[in-house]
Formats: C-alpha cells, sequence, structure tokens
C-alpha cells in the first residue's frame, strides 16, 4: 500500500481533508503526545483545586488550619499523633491538622511561586529587551547589573532584610523577584542582540517603524518561547525559595501555614524522628509541585521548539 | 503551707546529718552504678564555649561545671538525685556553714587545713587574703562580675571599693595596684585561715552566695593578667582537682588532673576521673548520636530534644533524668509603660484579664508535658526557697477562663477584645509556644500580632532596649529567668526583675516596683531561719502577682542524659548537670 495518491483526482481529494492547522494548535497536539507533560499538567492542576477547595477541606474535617487540637490531637506529652480517621494526614507539634495546613499552604506557595515569576518575567523581559536593543552604555549598566544581583547572595541578602523589615508575604515575594529576573534577562538579551540584525527587523526600520514599534511588534513576539518556557521553570523555583524563606524563619510568619514552616516545625527539636508525616506530607506535595512545573516547562520547550527536541533527543 | 514546713523540715534534718557524717560519707558512691573506679578520660560534648573562664565572672549555668572542677568556692552542694539534699550548703573550702551573728550582720569562716592553690612553683595554701581578693576582683573597671551587683550592695564598704576601682585605669598595672593597696572595709582577715564579712543589713541568704564562684578566693597571679583576657586563661591557677592543660576557644578545653589538690582536704569532689575534654561546635542530634553511641560521655550546654527524650522514654532509658532547677520558664511580660490600645495594659482588669485567659497546661503539653514542666503561678519556680503552690487566678487544671476573662475585659471597657504585639524568639519550641499562648489568648477574644526576633538579639537588643517598651513596640513577650544560685536565691529573682529603685534595671522591662513587696522582701532578708524566709518570699510573691506585672506560666525540668559508661550521674545544682568530680567511667 502506498499512502501517495494515485492519480491527480484523488490528490485534490486528499488535499481538500488536509487543513492548515495554527502553531498554537501543533504545539499542544505535541505537548499532549508527552505523557510527562500531562501528567504533570494533571498534577499541578490537582494541587490547584486542593489549594482553592482548602477551606472546603478545612469545613469537611472541621478543623480550621491554625486551629488546635489538644486533647485529640496531641499525646499527653505534647507529641504529635499520626495519620487516623480523624486526621488523614495525621497532626503537627500543635495538634493542628496537616492536611488542612497542607491545603492553605498550597494556597501560599502557589501564589508565591506564580506571582514572584510573573513579576520577575516582566522585569527580566523589559530589562533584556532592552539592553539587548539599545546596546552601548545602556547595555553596558544594565549587564554589569544584572551580575551585581546574580552575585549577591541570596540567604544572607534575605536575613538581613528580614532582620530590618519584619517578616511577611509581600516582602518574600519581592525577595524572590529581586533575585529572580536576571537569568531570564540575560536569555532575552542575548535573543534580542541577536534578532535586532535579522532581515526582518531591517525591513521593519526600512519602512520607517519607531524604535518601539520594532520593540514590540517585530521582536517581543519572537521571544515567546523562552519566555512562556523560562517563567515555567521560574516557578518550581520560586516555590522552593518561598519554603527556604520560611523553613528559616524569614517567610511566613507563623501560624499562617506554609509548606516551608510545617517543614521547619518537624526539623524542630528533631521531631521527624518520631513524626515521618510531618515531613513526608509537606515534602512530598513540594516536590510533587516543583517537579510537575520542570517537567511541564521541558516539555513545553520541546513542544514549542521542535527543532530543539530533534537535536537534543534524537541526533 | 505545710508542704513547705514539711520541706524545709526535711532540708534541715538532712543538712545536719550530712555535716556530721560529711567526711565519711562519699556523696553519689551508693549509686547503683557498680562499684566507683579510677581513671579515663570523661568526653563532653557542648555546642557553645564557656561564657567565662574566671570564677569572678561566670554566670553560665553549665560553665559551673568548669568551675567545680577547677575553682574551689567557700561553700558548694553535694551533687545529688534528691532534690532537697542537692540544695543543702555544704562546706567546700571553709571548715563549716557559716551562722549569721545576733545581729543577723556578721559571718565568720574559718579555712580549711590543707587546701592549695596549684601555683607554678608549686602548691601553695589558700589563705584569707586570697578570698578577700577574690570579692575584690568582682567590681573591676575591664568588665564587672554579672553577680557583682548582689555583694556590691550587701557587704559594707563594698560600694565605696567599687566606686574607687570605677576611676582606675582598666590596665593590668593601676587594676593590680588597686586591689592590693585598698580593702573593703566589710572583710577582714584577723589571721591567715579567718575571715569576717561584714553586711549592711541582714541577709538569710549570704551563705548561699557564698557558694557562688564570684566569691571563690583569687590567687595573686590572677592579678597580672585583665580579668578573662587570653593571658589570664594561660596563667589560669587552679585550686579544684584539675587544672585547665589545653584551651582552644570555641574548639576545645581539655583538663588534667592537679597535682596540688589534696582529696584529704575536699569532701565533695572524689575526682575519679584523670581527665575531662569538652568539643564544642556539636549540634544536638549529633550530640546524642555520640552519647548512644558511646563515643562521648556528658553535655554540656545540651539537652536532649522531645523527640529524643521520647524516644529515650519509650525504651525506658535510665539514663534519661530531669532535675527541677528553681525557674520559671515561661512566664509573660505585659508592657505597662506603652500607650497601645488606649493604655490598656496600664489597667489592672485587663492584666489580670490576661492571668485567666492564657491555657497554662497547653504550654505545659507543647513543653513535653508534664514529665518535662508544669504549671506556676507566681514569680518562684519550684526549688527555691520562698515557692509555693497558690495562685490568686486559679482555673480549673491551669486551662484558662476566656469567659471569666471577657467579663474583666468588659469591665475595664473593652468588650470587643484587644489586639496585642508579642514578639518570639525564633528558636527551639519558642515559636510552638508563642502560638501555643496566641491560640488561648484569641479565645478570650485577645487577637495576638506575632513578629519573629532574632535569638541573639531577643534580650540584648530587643527587650532590655527600654524605647522598645516606652513606643509600644511590645505588648506582651514570654521571657524566662533563672534564679542566680539555688536554695535561699529568691532574692536573685526578685530584685533584677520587681524592684525599681529608680535607675532602669535590664531586666525590670517596664520599671515595676511595689511597696508592699520590697517591705515583705526587706523582712524575709533579715529573717532568722529559713522557714520564716520561706514563708515571707511567698508573700513577696503574692504580693508582686497581686499588681499582675505578669502572668506565670510553666517552668521546665532541666534535663539530662550520658553515656552507658558514666557511673554516679550525680546532678550537681549549680551546673544542673551531672557532677564532673564525682562521676567515674565503667570502661
Amino acid at each position: 500500500m502506498s499512502l501517495m495518491p494515485k492519480t491527480p483526482a484523488a490528490a485534490a481529494r486528499a488535499s481538500t481533508e488536509v487543513q492548515a492547522r495554527g502553531s498554537g494548535r501543533l504545539t499542544l497536539t505535541r505537548l499532549l503526545r508527552d505523557p510527562a507533560s500531562i501528567a504533570s499538567m494533571i498534577a499541578i492542576l490537582l494541587i490547584i483545586v486542593f489549594a482553592l477547595c482548602a477551606p472546603l477541606i478545612a469545613a469537611w474535617t472541621g478543623h480550621g488550619p491554625t486551629e488546635q487540637f489538644r486533647e485529640t490531637g496531641l499525646t499527653p506529652e505534647g507529641i504529635p499523633v499520626g495519620p487516623n480517621s480523624e486526621f488523614l494526614f495525621g497532626t503537627d507539634q500543635l495538634g493542628r491538622d496537616v492536611l488542612v495546613r497542607l491545603a492553605y499552604g498550597a494556597q501560599v506557595s502557589i501564589l508565591v511561586g506564580v506571582l514572584a515569576s510573573i513579576v520577575a518575567s516582566v522585569i527580566g523581559i523589559a530589562i533584556g529587551t532592552i539592553a539587548g536593543f539599545s546596546g552601548g552604555v545602556v547595555d553596558t549598566v544594565l549587564s554589569r547589573t544584572m551580575d551585581l544581583v546574580m552575585s549577591v547572595p541570596f540567604l544572607l541578602c534575605a536575613i538581613a532584610l528580614v532582620s530590618v523589615l519584619g517578616p511577611s508575604l509581600s516582602l518574600s515575594i519581592a525577595v524572590i523577584v529581586f533575585f529572580s529576573w536576571t537569568g531570564l534577562a540575560r536569555v532575552i538579551r542575548g535573543q534580542v542582540l541577536a534578532l535586532r540584525h535579522r532581515e526582518f527587523v531591517e525591513a521593519a526600520r526600512s519602512l520607517g517603524a519607531s524604535r518601539t514599534s520594532i520593540m514590540f511588534r517585530d521582536i517581543l513576539p519572537n521571544l515567546v518561547v523562552p519566555i512562556i518556557v523560562y517563567t515555567t521553570l521560574m516557578i518550581p523555583a520560586a516555590i522552593v525559595f518561598e519554603a527556604t524563606l520560611s523553613f528559616l524563619g524569614l517567610g511566613i510568619v507563623p501560624p499562617t501555614p506554609s509548606w516551608g514552616n510545617m517543614l521547619a516545625d518537624a526539623a524542630n527539636g528533631s521531631l521527624y524522628l518520631v513524626a515521618w508525616w510531618m515531613v513526608v506530607v509537606p515534602g512530598g506535595a513540594l516536590l510533587a509541585l516543583t517537579l510537575a512545573f520542570n517537567l511541564l516547562g521541558d516539555g513545553l520547550r520541546d513542544a514549542l521548539d521542535p527543532a530543539a527536541v530533534s537535536k537534543g533527543k534524537r541526533a | 503551707m505545710a508542704r513547705t514546713t514539711l520541706r524545709a523540715a526535711a532540708v534541715l534534718a538532712v543538712s545536719t546529718a550530712l555535716m556530721l557524717t560529711a567526711c565519711t560519707t562519699a556523696p553519689g558512691a551508693e549509686s547503683g552504678d557498680g562499684e566507683p573506679q579510677t581513671g579515663g578520660t570523661l568526653k563532653v560534648l557542648a555546642n557553645g564555649d564557656v561564657d567565662h573562664l574566671d570564677p569572678q565572672l561566670v554566670s553560665y549555668v553549665p560553665t559551673y561545671n568548669v568551675m567545680r572542677s577547677v575553682s574551689r568556692s567557700l561553700l558548694s552542694y553535694a551533687a545529688s538525685d534528691d532534690a532537697a539534699e542537692r540544695i543543702v550548703l555544704q562546706p567546700d573550702l571553709v571548715e563549716e556553714v557559716p551562722t549569721p551573728s545576733a545581729d543577723g550582720l556578721t559571718y565568720t569562716v574559718t579555712l580549711r587545713d590543707g587546701v592549695t592553690w596549684g601555683a607554678p612553683d608549686g602548691a601553695r595554701p589558700i589563705v584569707a587574703s586570697d578570698v578577700a581578693r577574690g570579692i575584690e576582683r568582682l567590681c573591676n573597671p575591664h568588665i564587672s562580675g554579672a553577680l557583682a551587683g548582689y555583694f556590691q550592695g550587701l557587704i559594707a564598704g563594698m560600694a565605696e571599693f567599687c566606686t574607687g576601682f570605677a576611676a582606675v585605669a582598666p590596665e593590668v598595672g593601676p587594676i593590680k595596684e588597686y586591689i592590693e593597696g585598698n580593702e573593703i572595709a566589710g572583710i577582714q582577715t584577723p589571721d591567715d585561715r579567718t575571715i569576717e564579712f561584714t553586711l549592711v543589713e541582714p541577709a538569710s541568704d549570704f551563705p548561699f552566695m557564698l557558694s557562688l564562684d564570684a566569691a571563690d578566693p583569687a590567687p595573686i597571679e590572677a592579678l597580672d593578667a585583665l580579668p578573662d583576657s587570653p593571658e589570664y586563661r594561660r596563667g589560669f591557677v587552679s585550686s579544684g582537682p584539675y587544672q585547665v592543660a589545653e584551651y582552644t576557644p570555641d574548639a576545645k578545653l581539655v583538663l588534667e588532673r592537679n597535682p596540688a589538690w589534696d582529696p584529704e582536704s575536699d569532701p565533695l569532689r572524689k575526682a575519679y576521673v584523670d581527665g575531662i575534654e569538652m568539643t564544642m561546635g556539636v549540634e544536638g542530634d549529633a550530640a546524642m548520636q555520640q552519647l548512644q553511641a558511646g563515643s562521648a560521655d556528658l553535655l554540656f550546654d545540651l539537652s536532649p530534644s522531645p523527640a529524643n527524650i521520647q524516644q529515650l522514654k519509650a525504651a525506658n532509658d535510665e539514663k534519661f533524668s530531669t532535675m527541677e532547677n528553681g525557674g520559671v520558664d515561661q512566664f509573660m511580660w505585659m508592657n505597662t509603660a506603652s500607650a497601645n490600645n488606649g493604655g490598656a495594659l496600664t489597667k489592672l482588669e485587663v492584666r489580670q484579664a490576661l492571668q485567666y485567659a492564657i491555657d497554662k497546661s497547653a504550654v505545659v503539653q507543647t513543653m513535653g508535658g508534664a514529665d518535662l514542666a508544669g504549671v506556676t503561678n507566681g514569680i518562684f519556680g519550684p526549688g527555691i526557697l520562698g515557692y509555693q503552690e497558690s495562685d490568686q487566678y486559679a482555673t480549673e487544671g491551669g486551662k484558662g477562663d476566656p469567659e471569666k476573662a471577657k467579663e474583666l475585659l468588659a469591665e475595664a471597657g473593652y468588650p470587643d477584645g484587644l489586639t496585642l504585639k508579642m514578639p518570639y524568639r525564633n528558636v527551639g519550641t519558642q515559636p510552638d509556644i508563642a502560638q501555643t499562648v496566641q491560640a488561648s489568648l484569641e479565645r478570650a477574644g485577645i487577637t495576638v500580632e506575632l513578629t519573629p526576633v532574632p535569638p541573639t538579639d531577643y534580650y540584648a537588643n530587643f527587650m532590655t532596649n527600654r524605647d522598645n517598651a516606652s513606643s509600644g513596640a511590645w505588648d506582651i513577650a514570654l521571657v524566662g529567668w533563672s534564679p542566680d544560685w539555688q536554695g535561699g536565691a529568691a532574692r536573685s529573682v526578685f530584685q533584677p526583675q520587681f524592684v525599681f529603685d529608680g535607675t532602669p534595671q535590664s531586666y525590670n522591662y517596664v520599671d515595676f516596683d511595689s511597696d508592699a513587696a520590697n517591705e515583705l522582701a526587706a523582712e524575709a532578708l533579715a529573717a532568722e531561719t529559713p522557714d520564716e524566709a520561706a514563708d515571707l518570699w511567698h508573700q513577696v510573691d503574692e504580693a508582686v502577682m497581686a499588681d499582675a506585672p505578669i502572668v506565670s506560666i510553666a517552668y521546665r525540668l532541666k534535663s539530662n542524659y550520658h553515656s552507658a559508661r558514666v557511673g554516679g550521674f550525680e546532678p550537681y545544682a549549680q551546673s544542673q548537670n551531672g557532677d564532673w568530680t564525682n562521676v567515674w567511667l565503667t570502661k
């Protein structure tokens, strides 16, 4: 059997069945062919639903996120109780339901992760584009600023800032943004440098397009792929940043739950020795969410840029 | 009441018995760890360093074990598992525990025969002038002893001596010249073995103060270097069974036998081990693993974590033990100096409402339950002369009474509750305790805003900064307090925290003062018998709590652990840990 049409008539018939597909659809199709991407998308969706349903979970269990169950959730010695029918994921050192706290903590993690990544991307895109497009002194100044930010030790700076300003959600986001935008800015700058001498840019310029117009109408659309991929990959990094800050007591102020706080509670007083669920539950959730975002980021990169796939995977 | 009388009677009985048998009975020799053996090196694990290696300056509880080994005090305590016996004064360098003269102002002590300095040029007897020199060193212009204040206000002429000393240049030469050229009027040394202390007012707890290493004698060599300088530490002359062989700050302290020490002259120390090696920079969990594996023996400033304790108790490990230490940890100060909430906390009803609001039993549970902590209701913790179980603001089981608290708040004009700022230390179980207090105040309609403060800044820069109190940076704050010595130590709880004489004190954060309590305290210090003193100190406690400046919440037991090869582990009251000079190693 041959797939080639045998006659011109058959070819014409066949051609009416071929439809031009948009690049978005092509990407989606490629993405859906990758089982890892599908699994990670499902995982992320489930975690988002879990986070949104936190109040429902609290209502269903009857346990508030900061409510302490000193009789049923703790032994008389103050040791947390393990998973049972009342507390599905056990309790923490103050007799609070780990399941409910996990759900409320997911809100914090996702909020911080997504918000910080978007803000950081916007800053990164703006600075990267300006640096790459302007060149000269502006480029030098902006590039050296990126180097400077990248060379500041993250934790040291975070600790200093938090001790002066006092920990809060907005400060956590600000710190994460400050340390996250540089990577994307560098990539964008490199891309812009390569793009700005391409023919279509020359053409636009010769047609009298303004610099702003070239930047937004000609160059930016060509940067969509790295932006999407980088922003997706920035989310898990931001989530881990937030967990790190909270773990060190520099992030979310107790009693508000966050996954980092929950892990810190387990490490505190070596409680993990007697209460494994205090590590495994938030740690597993953190692992699942960051792994899902990372796999999705990889899948997106492959789907958006098929050339890279053949080079990377099948060469 | 009945309980205290019984206890005091027991203390007296035991002390009489001990005095009679002090020379023949070895403390700890009867414990069931087999026969005491001599030899071996005791390995101690520490996280941090000693606070000072200078007896006059030491005030850090774990360091008292180092001092026990290298510096003998005038009076001391026997290491014992028995809480009452542990705080009975025993003569150390002196022949017997002194009793006051008829007017309560003079105490005379006589040094033992055979007590010596391990001086570089060979053993030399400790004489009366060394004792005077030790106390004179307390207030030097370079760095003054943390406990100097107690002596300064008490020994006749010492305040003048210290005022003059403060004007001396903080250098070796002038300091030595001043100490050798001046004397404190209230310390007389009629001969080489007799010292007479004259006080400005009666102080029934003065003998207890002589058990502090701050009052240890100092050899003439101590004046050849600035107090606690590296040169001082190198040239340290020991009077105890051990001397410093090697010391690297924050890394290692090695003690070896002091050849000048005469066991015959020392009823309190058996000195079974040949050497003591303290390694610093070890973390809690790692230290516990080493102890359990037998590669180290004792802990210095570390304690088993709550999870460790849970496991040790589950395994019925007899090497784990707890002891009372007289402290109240935690209690909550209420800021009466700020104008927050319209000065709400200056109103007695509001402060009383907080007394009723807090669920003390929940805090005890957070601290590890009834085996590791207990509820307190006054300024004194169990183990101090003057502690009695009583509560002006009693609630059932210490669980608090939110309804009563709400009532009192409404009476005071706050029917809708209050919002209070509470700083907390970001270390150990402190965040948990803060959240427990927050949850219990929530029940009474009081919202608590928590602010974390780095643990090293909490006392040093936050609480003791008076601007933070007056500007309302905090409304309520959890702190702990341990008495500076054991037994008759009520003064060291009351005076630094609850007396304001015009000059601000570091730990009386809001300048609390009560005339009624001050009068009772003066009577207690002049009391003739321990019973009478205990009773009066209890009344001081009640007088302070009537004003409700603090919410007393809980006391914590000190938990200790040791390796399997340690025998005769009995705690020494001052260090709240096994006595280094009375344990032995079985292999």
